[in-house]
């Protein structure tokens, strides 16, 4: 032990000085996931972009509902925007758990890298889709 | 006994047409029985076999009677007894005298289903709070948890003067925990001479939750019971509903879930060989074994996305595959934690210091370990050889080349050090199943609704064997997950162990059972 | 009639504040090299490199709740911590800094027995202040103190007396002169008595209760040792007085064995190169201690105390009548 801890005088920490450097992530680290709504309907989110939000182009979701049964925190509920049901990601109940990936059939929702969620205010959380005024391709 | 059945034909032999065999149902076989017979094929399985012990009491609810099924594990077969109670007049035999290790698993069925085992009584709450309403058991099906009404907490008694004897009250928080639960320790100057337990401080209920979830929601819920063990213990749930659905997994995925389970038990390991460090206050010792672990959690989120929660395992396979780019790095992460070994060693061999807080401190014997029904490293610290992997091999274990890791001083030094062996054995593991993975798919697709049945799983946490019940009844939800964690059945150990030793030795005793109170209390 | 100078000397430099900073600073370097030996680094955000973090958490503990408990013995629990500080600043006063201590010039004849006393009622006030607490922690931690420094006094005392044998005064300032040879030239002790010197540095260990003797204070078993009880500015003041307590005890080994403040002075005020060595050879004790206390687990209460019994006071009494024989028949040839 002696011999170890005097060579440790001379080597560098093993420290990682997060929040000065980050981490490098692997692919397929699992993050927030994003409703990446495809080109189709009037639903255009991009007004509402923000950092926190999602990568909204347009919305494909054929109102199968299938994320909010699957999703083990119930954190995605279904809201009536514009006649179509969109999911409602609730980012406070939400574990990462990338199980509404798997499960929409339209490849709609996707993970991303981003882990730094971290806000003031419980209601900034909460992804809720948006009409739009614009009117969006038809799929 | 050679052979499984060899013990079944025992039993047959010796009560005949009393009871009902069936093969092949919930291990080895089930055995169901009426009138108080199962004290009866009880001794008669441990006349046969001296290595019996109990593994889990399961409570089921089962409508007009309550089910209660002893899961006996022997040399190399794996029997359930069942036997039936009314709700009215829950009252059945208890076992303690043949097998003291059960008495904590009769504690929580009368706790949390009501069951009263005469000779063997609970009093007060084993998981359950100190204000619970009396005569509501959780488990049953008539109770919705969300409608109980607690009592007011209740006035702490004065406690009773006991002239020179001091009580100190280890917990609920405590730095030498790290998760709540409470043990009253009784010392004479500083001598202990009791030691009185409370758990049930994190008991979040998950069993009755998991009746009102998915399958698939399910495994999630079951994984979060413990942060460290937690691909263990989806796996325990899936392969459980594996085998009632009666589906073959590819044997990529096989391979796959080898490769999660021991990544899983490297981390746990180096994390209680650290902590143990901690409590003997080796603060450098602690400090390199985490610095040590940090590349493994690094391959843990590559493998799986998360350092923590793999959520690798899925009903039907596994939910990744490992891509071919990512294979060299982690041969050369684990390459670089096989050199490091060799210095942990020499440490554990040679320092003074560990040797003076750790030899002939916690001592357990063997015959103890067999009659406490004591699981995992605690058990082959003590020269106790069992170990699932080996006695009852399951996905890709039977084909992989490993060794049992047995030492037989039974003390603390031991069990640090069978750790310290298996670090090295789970290295070769993966490295052996990732040079041999078969290809094919990784993943198959099952249905929603799972068939009514029932079965069990046994698999090795890095604690010890974890068992699961799971009982489906033909709809998308489960009738009932039991689940016995392998710190559960080494508490009462602990009990034994610490008396007559100094207070400071408590807390290296302690951490030497790997202590994961999540998962006690679930 | 009022001194400035005096009180100067008292209040700023080298007295209270001059003390305040070193033992700051001594806390900083312990855990920056504690930090490096367990390869990773210690503070870092507080300051420069971290430097400010001593004071960060001193400053914290000042604005945080003071709360009593019902049954705590009042008048004991209130002063004992701020009366051990007091009593170790008092102790370090009479210690020749910058080639005069705080409160004379010259010092005298059995100064070294009066700040060993010092010392001595300083951890007994640390003992009382736990046993104030009415905590079962409290209780049995102050127990375990009181056991552990009035066993490894005696060996202290033992050594300590090594270098007055050598140099045949019990005062402080002549000790850290060190001894004139015959070719005039001045050594320090530790030349002399080097086994002296490992002694007292392990001694030196136990009296400050750190690893491997670090019973009093484990963590993992009672929670926060003497210390459970108290909150704020108590809290603050017993953790100072325990950090002064590793200045006084380093401060001790660099007089009695290193020759004190003497060296070599280039240009300039002596006053100020005194001054440098002085902090430097603390530093080198202060690195030195932390160096043994990473290397060790803690032993338990009964390890040590067989340890001071069957080892240490046997090794100080042996280590005493061989100094005593050296000098009286060997060393006068020199």
């Amino acid at each position: 032990m002696f011999k170890r801890t005097f060579s440790h005088m001379f080597t560098k920490p093993a420290t990682t000085k997060y929040p000065f450097v980050k981490p490098t992530l692997p692919e397929g680290f699992r993050g927030k996931p994003e409703h990446t709504i495809k080109t189709c309907n009037m639903i255009d989110l991009s007004g509402t972009q923000r950092e926190l939000g999602f990568d909204v182009q347009a919305l494909v979701n054929t109102n199968c509902t299938v994320c909010c049964r699957d999703c083990p925190a119930s954190a995605i509920t279904i809201v009536e925007v514009d006649g179509k049901k969109r999911p409602q990601f609730d980012l406070n109940k939400c574990i990462f758990c990338n199980q509404c990936v798997e499960s929409c059939s339209r490849d709609a929702i996707k993970g991303s890298k981003n882990y730094e969620l971290a806000a003031v205010d419980k209601s900034s959380l909460v992804i809720k889709p948006q009409p739009n005024a614009k009117e969006g391709k038809k799929q | 006994m050679s052979n499984k059945i060899d013990i079944i034909n025992v039993v047959k032999s010796k009560l005949g047409d009393k009871v009902q065999i069936q093969l092949g149902q919930l291990g080895t076989a089930a055995i169901n029985t009426n009138n108080g017979l199962h004290r009866d094929v009880l001794k008669a399985l441990l006349e046969a076999d001296e290595k019996t012990g109990i593994t889990a009491i399961s409570g089921v609810d089962l409508g007009v009677n309550l089910g209660v099924l002893y899961h006996v594990h022997t040399s190399n077969a794996f029997v359930t007894i069942r036997a039936e109670v009314p709700k009215d007049n829950p009252k059945i035999q208890t076992i303690v005298d043949l097998i003291p290790g059960a008495a904590f698993h009769e504690f929580e069925v009368s706790d949390l289903l009501g069951v009263i085992f005469v000779g063997n009584e609970l009093k007060g709450h084993l998981v359950l709070s100190e204000n619970w309403p009396e005569g509501i058991f959780p488990l049953r099906k008539d109770v919705k948890a969300t409608e109980v009404k607690l009592n007011p907490a209740p006035v702490e008694e004065k406690a009773p003067d006991m002239g020179k004897l001091v009580k100190i009250i280890i917990g609920p928080q405590h730095p030498a925990l790290l998760e709540p639960e409470k043990f009253a320790v009784t010392v004479d100057g500083e001598i202990v001479t009791k030691v009185e337990p409370r758990i049930g401080y994190v008991h979040r209920g998950i069993e009755k939750a998991s009746e009102s979830r998915t399958y698939i929601q399910d495994v999630y819920l079951v994984e979060r019971i413990c942060g460290i063990c937690n691909a263990c213990h989806a796996y325990g749930f899936v392969a459980a509903v594996e085998k009632i659905l009666k589906t073959e997994v590819p044997e990529r995925a096989k391979y796959l879930r080898v490769v999660t389970l021991e990544l899983n038990r490297l981390h746990s390991h180096l994390l209680t060989l650290g902590h143990a460090g901690l409590e003997i206050g080796y603060e450098t010792l602690f400090q390199y074994f985490w610095r040590d672990r940090e590349p493994i959690m690094d391959l843990i989120e590559l493998t799986s996305g998360n350092r923590v929660y793999a959520s690798l395992m899925t009903i039907g396979g596994v939910r990744r595959d490992i891509k071919d780019t990512d294979i060299p790095k982690i041969k050369t992460t684990l390459e670089d934690l096989r050199k490091k070994l060799p210095f942990y060693r020499q440490v554990y061999e040679n320092e003074p210091s560990i040797k003076a807080r750790m030899r002939n401190v916690g001592t357990l014997s063997r015959e103890d370990a067999i009659k406490l029904c004591v699981v995992g490293p605690v058990a082959r610290g003590s020269g106790y050889d069992i170990d699932v992997r080996k006695d009852d091999p399951y996905e890709a274990y039977g084909q992989i080349p490993f060794n049992k890791i047995v030492y037989t001083e039974g003390d603390t030094w031991a069990r640090m050090n069978v750790r310290m062996d298996e670090v090295e054995e789970s290295i070769n593991i993966i490295q052996y199943a990732i040079d041999h993975l078969p290809t094919g798919p990784f993943r198959i697709d099952v249905p929603r609704n799972v068939i009514a049945g029932e079965s069990i799983s046994r698999n090795e946490a890095p604690r010890g064997e974890l068992f699961y019940y799971v009982k489906s009844n033909g709809t998308a939800f489960p009738e009932r997950v039991k689940v016995r964690t392998p710190t559960f059945a080494n508490i009462p150990s602990f009990l034994k162990t610490a008396i007559g030793e100094n207070i400071a030795d408590v807390p290296p005793n302690f951490v030497s059972l790997d202590p994961c109170f999540s998962c006690t209390d679930r | 009639m009022i001194d400035i100078w005096l009180i100067l000397r008292i209040l700023i430099f080298p007295g209270f504040a001059f003390i305040l900073l070193l033992t700051l600073f001594c806390d900083w370097i312990e855990r920056k090299f504690e930090a490096r030996i367990q390869n990773r680094v210690g503070p870092l955000v507080a300051g420069p490199a971290g430097l400010f973090q001593p004071l960060a958490d001193f400053i914290k503990l000042l604005t945080k709740e003071d709360i009593e408990p019902r049954d705590a013995k009042k008048i004991v629990f209130r002063f004992a911590p701020l009366l051990a500080f007091t009593i170790m600043v008092f102790a370090i006063c009479f210690l020749p800094i910058d080639g005069a201590s705080v409160l004379s010039t010259g010092g005298f004849s059995g100064d070294l027995i009066v700040i060993l006393t010092f010392s001595t009622i300083a951890s007994f006030l640390m003992f009382l202040s736990g046993w104030a607490s009415a905590n079962p922690y409290g209780t049995i931690s102050s127990a375990r103190v009181l056991t552990q420094f009035l066993g490894y006094d005696i060996p202290l005392f033992l050594i300590a007396l090594t270098p007055a044998f050598i140099v045949g005064s019990l005062s402080i300032f002549t000790i850290a002169a060190g001894v004139t040879l015959a070719s005039g030239q001045t050594i320090p002790i530790i030349l002399l008595a080097p086994w002296a010197f490992v002694l007292f540095i392990i001694t030196m260990q136990a009296e400050l209760e750190k690893d491997p003797f670090d019973v009093p204070e484990s963590e993992s078993e009672l929670v926060g040792g003497v210390c459970t009880e108290f909150t704020g500015a108590k809290l603050a003041f017993l953790h100072l007085t325990r950090d002064v307590q590793i200045v006084f005890g380093s401060a001790l080994v660099v007089e009695l064995f290193l020759g004190g403040p003497y060296g070599p002075v280039f240009f300039g005020l002596p006053a100020f190169w005194y001054s440098l060595w002085f902090v430097l050879k603390l530093l080198a004790v202060v690195i030195i201690t932390e160096y043994i206390t990473t290397l060790f687990a803690r032993l338990r209460i009964d390890q040590v105390l067989s340890a001071n019994w069957k080892i240490l006071l046997p090794a100080a009494l042996l280590s005493l009548m061989a100094t005593v024989a050296l000098v009286t028949w060997v060393y006068p040839l020199v």
